[in-house]
């Protein structure tokens, strides 16, 4: 029997007051035990969202179906005492800016050990052990705690949110674009620090980005959304050399890279579709090179790539897509 | 050949004891895109202000088609001379707009004060098609826009003085790729068609390689490499710019490796 998932989300359908679609719709999602998944889209597209159900955290006013487990447990149903130990220690959650998630008057210590000390998973004496083994992992040493956050880098910073982090000794770690705001140097610094920790702890490890470079260097299976839907997932190297879903081929022409022709991108015309329009057939339908009136009526279902059943698409022509591709 | 619009020499600032700009110099031909790459307090944004008026130089010249930019100005008409010579636009569009003033009403308040006097009805509407705004967009509120839409007006009202030198400090940074890419086409065009130079402050190598022609590596205030985008990135010969190309991600990338030549440097 394979090892119950870090994260296994089911069906999962967000749905907003005031807009004529769900946020979220239909969203399956797995983070395996130790495995390292990348979720990527642009604004708008539901990533957040998605992540942080694993937490519970969701918009306001928001509603939630489905299933949203963590280790086995559906949080989404889950009462708020156990909920409670699930967001203190099982799930831990890494965002974009540092110097947001951190008290500025407070000394990094304080920081690293509070969480902790106030669930009453450990004692201080012991959080203080951790903390300084953690900070260490981290490429970081003991004199870290008795500074203030406006004392360190941006880069040092992260890595003190990836040790608090980890601190509750969790099951799934989520990083919500946790390099988005450093320099490119320090962010190989803390992707270097998520792998090794992975690695050594065993964590499941949810990167959600922006950046689809990113997302295929470090990461062993890659989910693509679009417009709160699941476009494209599969092995990170096979979905970005062979796209399956125009939206993913599109994302990966537009992006400036320092590999391929310079000059002029081809960028994705038009926009996302509007919340306040109901979505009949394809998301991605207007913006579409391949689009047909199929395209338009109905929405389609992801289904796996011929031979390679851990790769699917939600694309009424991924097989037009692998040709030209493959060819290119 | 080309004149250049831009000629910066041995430009010089001081924060207290750190030398957050160190004997810079470039120039930037008519038509031409030069791009300023390096990390947080490389001092590439510290340089672009010096260029635009907004910081103090404490040593160095500044030529705009060949005559100097001099000090603070005085009076209004110098200031407008001034402001006409060079336009920037900022990583965040929604803080560079007015959130009270409609899209049109922004381009002709610019137009109003730097040529008065005029119909500007149709300069608007070229405007906005050059930058590829609709007349729905005329007409809407910053807020009502996108990303993409408000970073677009911001360029139209640079445009609309019709500058010698647009600096675009992490213009396209806050985007969507798939938006990004549009604008970074739609910056093409425009070059193409106007002859404006193009100062690109940026940390991001895939975006200068993809828009500039020449290119400036800084590190602690000083350039430590330049020379054509190309060849810069193709054989760099300063460890620091292999530093950089190394740090941005791709297949088989080594973070490890990454993260101990940068403590190396």
């Amino acid at each position: 029997m394979r090892p119950t998932p870090a994260l296994d989300v089911r069906g999962l359908r967000v749905t907003l007051p005031g807009t004529a679609r769900p946020v979220l719709d239909g969203v399956d999602l797995t983070v395996g035990a130790g495995e390292t998944v990348a979720l990527v889209g642009e604004s708008g597209s539901g990533k957040s969202i998605a992540s942080r159900s694993a937490l519970r955290l969701l918009p306001t006013g928001g509603v939630a179906e489905g299933e949203v487990r963590v280790a086995g447990e559906d949080v989404l149903t889950m009462d708020a005492a156990r909920l409670r130990q699930v967001r203190a220690g099982t799930v831990a959650m890494v965002f974009q800016d540092p110097c947001a998630a951190v008290n500025p008057l407070r000394r990094i210590g304080d920081f690293l050990t509070e969480g902790v000390t106030l669930a009453g998973t450990m004692s201080p004496a012991r959080a203080a052990a951790r903390a300084v083994e953690l900070l260490g992992a981290v490429g970081l040493d003991g004199s870290v705690l008795r500074k203030y956050p406006g004392q360190v880098s941006g880069g040092m910073l992260q890595r003190v949110v990836i040790a608090a982090a980890l601190m509750g000794d969790p099951v799934l770690l989520m990083a919500d674009e946790p390099t988005t705001a450093l320099d490119v140097t320090s962010q190989a610094e803390v992707i270097a620090v998520l792998a090794t920790l992975r690695e050594r702890f065993g964590t499941g490890l949810l990167f959600v980005t922006h950046d689809l470079d990113l997302a295929a260097a470090i990461s062993d299976r890659v989910y693509v959304m679009y417009a709160g839907r699941i476009a494209e997932s599969g092995p990170a190297e096979a979905l970005f050399a062979r796209p399956r879903h125009p939206y993913t081929a599109a994302l990966l022409a537009s992006t400036p890279r320092m590999e391929g022709p310079r000059g002029r991108l081809a960028a994705i015309d038009g926009q996302p579709p509007d919340l306040r329009e109901p979505l009949r057939g394809c998301a991605f339908a207007a913006r579409c090179p391949l689009a047909t009136e199929v395209c338009d009526e109905r929405a389609p279902l992801p289904s796996p790539a011929p031979g390679r059943p851990d790769h699917t698409a939600a694309c009424h022509h991924s097989d037009l897509l692998e040709g030209s591709a493959v060819d290119a | 050949m080309p004149e250049n619009v831009l000629e910066v020499t041995g430009l010089r600032r001081s924060f207290g004891a750190v030398r957050a700009v160190d004997e810079v110099s470039f120039t930037l031909p008519q038509g031409g895109s030069l791009g300023i790459v390096g990390e947080s307090g490389s001092g590439k944004t510290t340089t672009a202000r010096i260029v635009v008026g907004l910081e103090r130089a404490d040593e160095g010249e500044i030529l705009v088609r060949g005559r100097p930019r001099g000090g603070p100005p005085r009076g209004r008409t110098a200031r407008l001379a001034r402001a006409r010579e060079i336009q920037m636009v900022f990583q965040d569009p929604y803080l560079s707009l007015d959130p009270r003033t409609s899209v049109e009403a922004v381009l002709r308040e610019t137009l109003g004060l730097h040529f008065p006097g005029r119909d500007h009805t149709p300069r608007v509407r070229e405007l906005l098609d050059q930058v590829g705004l609709g007349t729905r967009a005329a007409d809407a509120l910053p807020r009502h826009l996108s990303g993409g839409q408000r970073q677009r007006v911001a360029i139209a009202r640079a445009l609309a003085v019709e500058p010698a030198v647009l600096i675009l400090d992490e213009a396209v940074a806050a985007l969507d790729v798939s938006v990004q890419a549009q604008i970074l086409n739609l910056l093409a065009d425009i070059r193409e068609q106007t002859g404006i130079g193009f100062l690109f402050i940026t940390h991001d190598l895939g975006v200068v390689r993809c828009v500039t022609d020449e290119i400036v590596v800084m590190r602690h205030g000083a350039v430590v490499e330049q020379g054509a985008t190309d060849e810069v990135l193709s054989s760099p010969r300063h460890p620091y710019t292999r530093l950089l190309l190394e740090s941005v991600p791709r297949p088989g990338w080594d973070p490890q490796a990454i993260a101990a030549a940068r403590r190396a440097l």
